[in-house]
């Protein structure tokens, strides 16, 4: 124990006067998550398609309302087929069809299909659809006003139709205004309570990976011959390196969560559930770390590669953007990763009140990634060490 | 003096006193693939005994030395140390064993390298920082404890290497080419120092391809050629080996390798080997067959610059058993 102690201590020394490391260490996460947080808003946003075949200026009022809706964002597409197109891609989450000759329709009293493109299976794009019918209703319910006061020789349909748009602005209305409280929300919170958690999961992995490129120097200076010499097991030679790299990362980790709530406002959660959590992805972190400085043959190596590998495995795992924006297959592929897991986690803490009960499913997940990745990185270790 | 210091003070608890010789390795075989670098080496080394492991690099030095400090596990062979076996993990603190690599973290300070590896050695607190302090007095870096290794010169960290060898006052210290890629002066006090070490009853075994350092420092020598130990003794036994013989070292230029061949076919030549810029001849009468030499090397074509005769030495030993220099 004490020899595993001793190299800890020392790979932990080593740490501590890197002045690169600590830059990457603490500097530049807290600055990332500043930025991200500062910018990032609007993952609740859902993207429409609108498809005008020629309908008038009914179409372009039904357009405009649901521009004016804040939830919607519209895009424009030519065809149905394109709308279609980017419905399946995930571009836009549903797509509207604005039919030929729907103005004159409406104002001959005559009903109008307008079509809306969805999955049945894919709830993000029902619930897309959901909204815009709502518009579409409430535009339909004007229409139908206007049309009644017309049709009884109270004016024209145009002077009609904007009386009718003007009371339904003015009068007082029944709202429902929602707010997270054990939702179904698959996304973070906005703002810093996004930028933290998932920068939290990029950066502790991102700076294992990186540095591995001390248990390659070291291995080059013959540092591991010499400790080898020494009257302790090698065994005690792994524990200490992989205890140092768990210790960085799991402090990493708890500056990040400590930053996050006391300087950006962030609530982490459950404290048992947000501490398993930590502790967990500082364990995956450790095992990436020294498997890392097993994988490559030179610090620069490590140095150069470790980083693009960490930001990819963010990108996939949801850290960089939701996955519930992504296609199935994206997320299905990002949940190869741990960081999927964590972020999942992490969401489930931050937007829906989860307990330990509720993540452990997906720490159970995390716990297998870390003793996989652990067990390999150390078995490697131990060759490397005993290497002469 | 400070090595007397060294020899007063107190033993690492878990190193018991050995009895009989220190080291003792016998038929010792290491086989990498199908190339067999060290094949039934066996030596024994005393207490306050400087023994070298004199051969050409790729002879098989480093490879026994990395076995005797349970680096390597031999295919066939045992040592013991102190009389215990090396399979127990507790005789490793009788070994204290110096790399030919400066095995120091750079970024660190000396006070840091020698505290980290004191701890593995199992040293604490008091005694740890007293064995730091002596280990730095020893090997004259005490003004410097506190600066980054990264900052030394190349004879500062090989003393700085032999030190954290120090650290726990083993029995028995291995030194791997300590003076490799170091500056005369600086080569001068690392050999001052072993010889001091041998004095305070230190066994040490010294690896070395530089005759003059096996020379001067080693009561014996065991010379290596090809994974094999081919003769073993004190300088005055081997060199007595070769009777009365003399040792001729022409410098020349030219192809030595064709000129070292046509002197061997000179009578009166044992052997003759070019290395570097010279060839190195031994022959029973030197003087007598110098005309000849001179003659073989108008022959070859080479340019004689100088011509010296001198008393046969270890080098001439090996020249005379391997038909190789050491430096080649």
């Amino acid at each position: 124990m004490r020899g595993t102690l001793a190299v800890a201590r020392t790979s932990l020394l080593r740490v501590t006067k890197d002045r690169r490391a600590l830059f990457f260490l603490i500097v530049l996460p807290i600055a990332v998550i500043l930025i991200i947080g500062a910018t990032v808003r609007g993952f609740s946003t859902i993207r429409v398609g609108v498809v005008d075949l020629g309908a008038g200026s009914a179409g372009r009022s039904l357009t405009v309302a649901m521009q004016r809706a804040g939830d919607l964002d519209v895009r424009h597409y030519a065809t149905i087929s394109a709308a279609t197109t980017a419905v399946s891609r995930g571009e836009v989450a549903t797509a509207v069809v604005l039919p030929a000759g729907m103005d004159a329709a409406l104002r001959s009293g005559q009903a109008v299909d307008v079509a809306i493109f969805a999955d049945r299976s894919n709830t993000t794009q029902q619930a897309a659809a959901a909204a815009v019918g709502s518009v579409v209703a409430k535009v339909g319910a004007r229409v139908q006003a206007a049309s009644f006061a017309s049709s009884q020789a109270f004016g024209t349909y145009e002077a009609d139709l904007r009386t009718a748009a003007a009371l339904q602005q003015t009068n007082t209305q029944s709202r429902v205004v929602s707010r997270v409280v054990d939702s179904n929300s698959q996304t973070l919170p906005q703002g810093f309570s996004y930028s933290a958690p998932t920068m939290l999961v990029l950066f502790v992995f991102l700076n294992a990976l990186a540095s591995g490129a001390v248990i390659i120097e070291t291995r080059r200076l013959g540092i591991y011959e010499r400790m080898a010499a020494a009257p302790v097991r090698r065994s005690t030679i792994v524990l200490g390196e992989t205890l140092a790299y768990f210790t960085v990362a799991l402090g990493q980790a708890a500056l990040i969560v400590l930053i996050g709530a006391v300087v950006f406002g962030v609530s982490w959660g459950n404290p048992v559930a947000a501490t398993s959590l930590v502790l967990l992805w500082a364990l995956v972190g450790a095992g990436a770390g020294v498997l890392s400085g097993t994988l490559f043959r030179t610090p620069e190596q490590a140095s150069a590669i470790g980083p693009p590998v960490g930001i990819a495995l963010a990108m996939l795992g949801g850290c960089m953007w939701p996955l519930s924006i992504e296609s199935s297959v994206m997320r299905q592929l990002g949940h190869l990763t741990p960081q999927a897991w964590a972020v999942d986690a992490w969401t489930d803490l931050l937007s829906r009140g989860g307990t330990l009960a509720s993540i452990a499913p997906k720490l159970g997940v995390l716990a297998a990634f870390a003793v996989g990745l652990l067990a390999l990185s150390m078995t490697r270790l131990r060759k490397v060490v005993a290497q002469r | 003096m400070t090595v007397a210091k060294l020899a007063a003070a107190p033993r690492t608890a878990v190193a018991p006193e050995p009895t009989g010789p220190v080291l003792s390795c016998a038929g010792l075989v290491k086989r990498f693939a199908q190339r067999t670098a060290v094949d039934g080496i066996g030596f024994q080394v005393d207490a306050g005994e400087i023994y070298g492991l004199l051969g050409p690099n790729g002879a098989g030095k480093t490879t026994t030395i990395k076995m005797v400090c349970g680096l390597l596990d031999a295919d066939a062979g045992v040592v013991t140390i102190g009389g215990r076996p090396l399979a127990e993990l507790s005789v490793r603190a009788l070994v204290g064993y110096v790399p030919q690599d400066i095995a120091l973290y750079p970024d660190l300070t000396a006070r840091e390298n020698l505290a980290f590896l004191g701890r593995l050695y199992g040293l604490r607190a008091g005694l740890l920082d007293e064995r730091i302090a002596e280990a730095l007095e020893l090997t004259g870096l005490s003004d410097r404890d506190k600066d980054r290794v990264e900052a030394y010169s190349g004879g500062m960290k090989r003393r700085l290497n032999i030190a954290a060898g120090l650290l726990h006052h083993p029995k028995l210290l291995v030194l791997d080419e300590p003076t490799v890629g170091v500056d005369p002066q600086s080569r001068h006090a690392i050999l001052e120092r072993v010889q001091a070490l041998g004095d305070s009853g230190m066994a040490v075994v010294y690896t070395t391809h530089y005759m003059e350092e096996a020379d001067r420092v080693c009561d014996r020598v065991g010379i290596i050629d090809r994974g094999r130990l081919i003769a073993e003794g004190t300088k005055r036994q081997l060199v007595s080996r070769l009777g009365e013989k003399d040792r001729i070292d022409l410098v020349a230029s030219g192809d030595l390798q064709a000129l070292a061949a046509s002197m061997r076919g000179v009578t009166g030549v044992e052997s003759a080997a070019a290395a570097a810029d010279r060839v190195h001849v031994v022959a029973a009468d030197g003087r007598s067959v110098l005309p000849d030499l001179v003659e073989a090397a108008e022959r070859s074509g080479a340019t004689l610059t100088s011509v010296e005769v001198s008393e046969a030495d270890l080098e001439s030993v090996f020249l005379n058993l391997t038909g190789t220099a050491l430096r080649e």
